[in-house]
């Protein structure tokens, strides 16, 4: 079993090499920079021959991310075995991405702590927040206190002008008895 | 020279130093600023007439323009009662059907052209006897300005009075005595005040800058307020559009007249409106109120139309509805005691202001005394209204008897104080007796018992 960190950051004419478009995964890849550092069993290098290059095919970067630094790649392999490749992607963030992040991550739990908690909350249902102004609804009405003198004032205001209209009518009749007794006495 | 004096005749009235002027410039002026031979015009004739304008306000004010011709378009008499055309029930989004003629964009012109007044709102500092001698003003503003809505900012002492009141819209509590407001709550109600758009705004504060910029900031039209009559008016008067003087400190001091440069000022006669009259003292009763306090009375065992109302028990009570023109307006129970005995067809209830002097009465005047805890005008006015009369010192029960038609007793701490506080109290069915020291105290209960007996000469006859 051999492990090997080989993909660093691949040079930029292997991608643009002729035989890009061959094959994918078929093979270990073989960045010149790993060639120096290989071991001996490596010993179909990108060096070795030209024929084998092409039997071989070779490793081009295949990038999910396009826009983030996929940093190595980890191949396994085991003997008499067929290759198992494994990826492992680290990602490297900066410290301003990690601040954003983190930042989100704080607002989102003092959001949900809010939020969830106040769901929980007999206060936030309680008399003592939902009394008078409040209807529940997230309407927020003001002056219901207010409001009902008001209407008590108005209220009170017909009362008294239904009372003159009356005294009014009474004092007409009134008069309207006593024209008519003249009428009777004529 | 015959064109010189001439010239000096009809030029004299426009320009202050016409000497200092030559006589070459006299005849390029005359030409421009008086073309024909006019009676030279009557303006400084009227501002003499009129309080003294403040200068800083608007340095061109010269008063109103006599040359100035009115259309017949709001320019006399008084506002209309409601403006506001009908709303068309056959149009399903509600827009108004505006009679012919009706221009709705020179309908608000009489606020400018005539000075209408649509919205007032009134400051009344004080409690609930300065705030109950302020009906007056606001029926007067009613009849001056018809369809107008009134609303009141008092105390929370001085707005329970306001149940009392059919011509109040809104009434506020917030405490104008206090010198340091909390600042939410001032901003608050500034918030509130200038939100109502008001057209005038009076104020019975004594106002200092501090007010004065109070009433500004609701952006009324017409800023009318009491102002200190010393040094603390110091720029009050840059912020108001009218101010009175009033003569001492305390305007409490005036008595039932106290606001009496107001009502003067908002009864001014104006284009073809005579001069209003100052409606007298009215409170109405609601049909609630009543039945709340016949079952109180009724619990203390007494029935409609057969009892006496005691008020004024001397206690430091905030509800004892004192004016604060007479501090000294309480008699203790004791004295109310002897008084009381002198009542015998009768059955007198004791008003009292707060529980904890119900043990005191009980104690004093006796297990079977009926006593009715009372607070709220309101309710007092209820009570007094139920009753045959009032027996009170100087507190608002007196008021509301005269207000209500009731016969009343009252009992002054000195004659001066009487005539003030209960002007021709002959006519208003009010007895008043008036310590002869000058402190109540020492009041005449023999005097009074011969007092009482006018609610004796009402049942003789029924």
């Amino acid at each position: 079993m051999a492990e090997a960190f080989m993909g660093f950051s691949m040079p930029k004419p292997q991608i643009h090499s002729p035989s890009y478009q061959t094959a994918k995964f078929d093979a270990y890849p073989h960045p010149n920079s790993l060639k120096q550092c290989s071991s001996s069993r490596f010993t179909n290098g990108w060096f070795q021959s030209e024929g084998s290059r092409r039997k071989r095919g070779h490793l081009c970067k295949a990038n999910a991310f396009p826009d983030w630094p996929l940093m190595a790649v980890m191949v396994e392999h085991m003997e008499g075995q067929r290759d198992m490749i494994t990826h492992k992607s680290i990602w490297h963030l900066s410290d301003e991405t990690i601040k954003t992040i983190y930042t989100i991550y704080i607002m989102f739990t003092c959001w949900g702590c809010c939020f969830f908690g106040s769901t929980k909350d007999p206060y936030y249902d309680g008399e003592q927040y939902r009394k008078d102004g409040g209807d529940g609804t997230g309407h927020w009405v003001y002056e219901k206190q207010e409001d009902i003198e008001e209407s008590a004032r108005a209220e009170l205001w017909r009362e008294e002008l239904i009372e003159e209209i009356e005294q009014k009518v009474g004092g007409l009749r009134e008069l309207e008895e006593a024209g008519r007794k003249e009428e009777l006495v004529k | 020279m015959a064109t010189t004096s001439l010239l000096h005749k009809s030029i004299s009235p426009c320009l202050t130093n016409p000497h200092s002027i030559s006589s070459t410039h006299f005849a390029h002026l005359s030409i421009f600023l008086c073309p024909t031979e006019k009676p030279p015009s009557c303006r400084r004739l009227l501002t003499t007439n009129a309080k003294k304008k403040n200068p800083w306000l608007d340095p061109f004010d010269y008063g109103d323009d006599p040359e100035m011709e009115y259309g017949s378009l709001f320019s006399e008499g008084k506002q209309e009662e409601d403006p506001r055309p009908p709303d068309n029930p056959n149009n399903p989004y509600g827009f108004l059907k505006f009679p012919f003629g009706f221009n709705v964009e020179i309908a608000s012109l009489g606020l400018k052209v005539r000075g209408d007044v649509r919205r007032c709102c009134c400051f009344v500092s004080g409690g609930v006897y300065e705030n109950l001698l302020f009906f007056p003003a606001i029926q007067l503003i009613k009849d001056r300005y018809p369809g107008v809505q009134v609303d009141v900012v008092a105390s929370p002492r001085g707005k329970q009075t306001y149940e009392l009141n059919k011509n109040v819209r809104w009434a506020n509590a917030y405490d104008l005595d206090d010198d340091f407001p909390e600042p939410a709550e001032y901003t608050d109600m500034i918030g509130v005040l200038k939100g109502r758009y008001y057209d005038m705004v009076l104020s019975t504060k004594l106002a200092g800058l501090g007010h004065a910029s109070f009433l500004f900031m609701t952006t009324a039209r017409d800023r009318v307020s009491y102002i200190y009559p010393n040094v603390n008016a110091a720029g009050a008067g840059l912020l108001l559009s009218e101010t009175f003087t009033p003569d001492g400190l305390n305007l409490s001091e005036g008595g039932y007249n106290m606001y009496r440069q107001m009502l003067d000022w908002l009864g001014r006669p104006a284009r073809n409106v005579p001069r209003q009259p100052i409606p007298p003292l009215k409170v109405s009763i609601s049909r609630k109120l009543k039945e709340v306090v016949e079952a109180k009375y009724k619990s203390a065992g007494a029935e409609k139309g057969k009892y006496i109302v005691i008020h004024g028990i001397q206690s430091d009570s905030q509800a004892s509805m004192q004016s604060r023109g007479d501090p000294d307006s309480l008699l203790p129970i004791q004295i109310w005691a002897e008084i009381a005995k002198a009542i015998r067809d009768v059955k007198p209830i004791f008003v009292i202001p707060h529980e904890k002097e119900r043990e005191d009465v009980e104690e004093i005047v006796g297990e079977d005394a009926s006593i009715v805890f009372i607070t709220t005008p309101g309710q007092m006015a209820a009570l007094i209204n139920d009753s045959i009369g009032v027996i009170a010192t100087n507190t608002a029960a007196i008021q509301l008897a005269n207000a209500r038609d009731k016969p009343s007793v009252a009992l002054f701490s000195s004659e001066e104080k009487g005539k003030l506080f209960v002007p021709n109290a002959e006519e208003k069915k009010c007895v008043v007796v008036s310590s002869k020291t000058g402190k109540l105290i020492d009041i005449d209960v023999e005097a009074v018992k011969k007092a009482t007996q006018i609610f004796e000469a009402p049942l003789v006859l029924a």
